[in-house]
């Protein structure tokens, strides 16, 4: 058996806070799901038995009651909404088109890590001196993060309870 | 040079990211493309759609011929290529035991054969047992269940960037929630995450027309009796392991490096020969920081 041979590399640079992107503008996710049709703002507050009944149909918590949506020139809906997870804070829009269908679904806005700092700051410390750089590089640039799954489920509970406001609010 | 074009939806049960850039006409029918790409791998490749071809395969029995997609089959060669090649550590057919462990739902199968019939013990196939036949058909010769979950991201990264590519642009990166690859001139910077806290993000260095995949268990692990346990199934014993430190793979295709980091991790044994034979690399993060083996590819 040959053992692998490991080389240990002093980590270049931590950076110290996670992915955040921003896809679209409404307008632009607007397009990118109904291009060139008009959208006309059409904005529902639900009330209790609104979103009782939405939680009840799509089995997924209603934390909003402000649904922001626009009707679509021709048919269907246009709505922007939010999820928050265990690590991520995420914009998405769902569009439906006029038969109740999804027509898309678009990440507009993606971040993750609130409140990391202080504990952060601990656990930096114990790479000062292993680092050939800078160890604390505040970079702003494009973040390609390699790493463990993140589950889109926050996400595609939304989507389901969007369907649910769709059928009890917004038709 | 304008930035590349940047997009993400939520495919393959996590979130898909793609970026891309080109000649300004055929940048949003390219990423259009690469995401149609990665929903067609979605449909075939799915344990959870009744209609996909694993589920298909999941419903025959012994001995009944399957015809699958010409992509299914192809993900198939490869992973049982490297079962052999890893001495039976990549094994697809461990998906019982992520049924058992909850990381899967019970199979919805469809077709004549609902449910495999008593007696017949699914969790005691190999990968070994799932023969391929010629003309894209697939036979049991000991029943079992297979998931493509270790591969199949992979492939569809794989498959996004070739058609990005195929539609002219000349540069691009796709990430499958951390499975990623990336072509053109231009260098792709990486991070991974610190596994101890993962919004903490190392710099590895820049991957150029190469894939790198990571499997670590902060977002996914599971709790059974006592113990918190990953996704990945140890076919010697059958079941989940613990999972602590986070590893990559970086390999000219994200199909390959997405299957080696579960064999890194159960069958170090097999660790050269497979670097070799793929010029692949390994990174491993943990708590002391990050250490690399096999070919020196990420700059």
């Amino acid at each position: 058996m040959i053992a692998p041979q490991w080389l240990w590399l002093p980590v270049a640079a931590i950076s110290s806070t996670a992915y955040a992107a921003t896809y679209f503008t409404t307008e632009q996710a607007q397009q990118a799901i109904f291009p060139g049709k008009m959208m006309t703002a059409a904005f529902v507050a639900l009330s209790d038995a609104q979103a009782r009944q939405i939680e009840k149909t799509s089995g997924v918590n209603v934390r909003a009651r402000d649904v922001k949506a626009w009707k679509v020139e021709g048919g269907g809906v246009f709505v922007l909404d939010e999820v928050v997870g265990k690590h991520e804070f995420i914009t998405y829009a769902v569009g439906i088109d006029a038969d109740g269908h999804v027509a898309g679904v678009e990440i507009v806005d993606y971040r993750e890590s609130y409140g990391y700092e202080v504990r952060n700051a601990e656990w930096r410390a114990q790479f000062i001196g292993k680092s050939t750089a800078d160890p604390l590089q505040l970079t702003h640039d494009v973040r390609n993060v390699s790493g463990a799954t993140l589950s889109c489920k926050h996400v595609t509970d939304g989507v389901k309870r969007v369907l649910a406001t769709y059928a009890i609010a917004l038709k | 040079m304008p930035p590349p074009v940047a997009r993400m939806r939520p495919l393959l049960g996590t979130l898909v990211e793609i970026r891309a850039g080109g000649p300004e006409s055929r940048v949003n029918d390219g990423i259009a493309a690469a995401f149609a790409a990665i929903e067609r791998v979605q449909r075939l490749m799915s344990f959870h759609e009744a209609g996909s071809d694993v589920s298909r395969i999941n419903a025959a029995p012994v001995g009944c011929e399957v015809a699958v997609d010409r992509e299914t089959y192809c993900v198939l060669q490869h992973a049982l290529d490297l079962g052999h090649r890893s001495n039976g550590a990549f094994d697809i057919t461990i998906a019982p035991s992520l049924v058992a462990a909850g990381f899967l739902p019970y199979p919805r199968l469809s077709g004549p054969f609902q449910r495999p019939a008593s007696g017949d013990h699914v969790d005691s196939a190999r990968f070994s047992d799932l023969e391929l036949l010629p003309a894209r058909t697939v036979r049991w010769r000991r029943k079992g269940w297979i998931d493509l979950g270790g591969i199949a991201k992979g492939y569809a990264v794989d498959v996004a960037v070739a058609a990005l590519q195929s539609q002219g642009l000349d540069h691009g990166l796709v990430n499958a929630g951390g499975d990623l690859r990336g072509f053109g001139e231009r260098p792709w910077p990486i991070r991974i995450r610190a596994p101890e806290q993962p919004s903490m993000l190392l710099d590895v260095g820049s991957l150029h027309d190469e894939a790198i995949a990571t499997s670590a268990g902060y977002f996914c692990n599971a709790r059974v009796g006592s113990t918190m346990v990953a996704p990945i199934v140890d076919p010697t014993h059958g079941r989940c392991v613990v999972w602590n430190a986070s590893i990559s793979v970086v390999a000219g295709q994200c199909m390959t490096a997405d299957a080696l980091t579960k064999v890194v991790r159960l069958a170090p044994a097999a660790l050269p020969a497979l670097l070799d034979r793929y010029d692949a690399q390994v990174v491993i993060a943990d708590a002391d920081g990050a250490r690399f083996c096999g070919r020196d590819r990420l700059q």
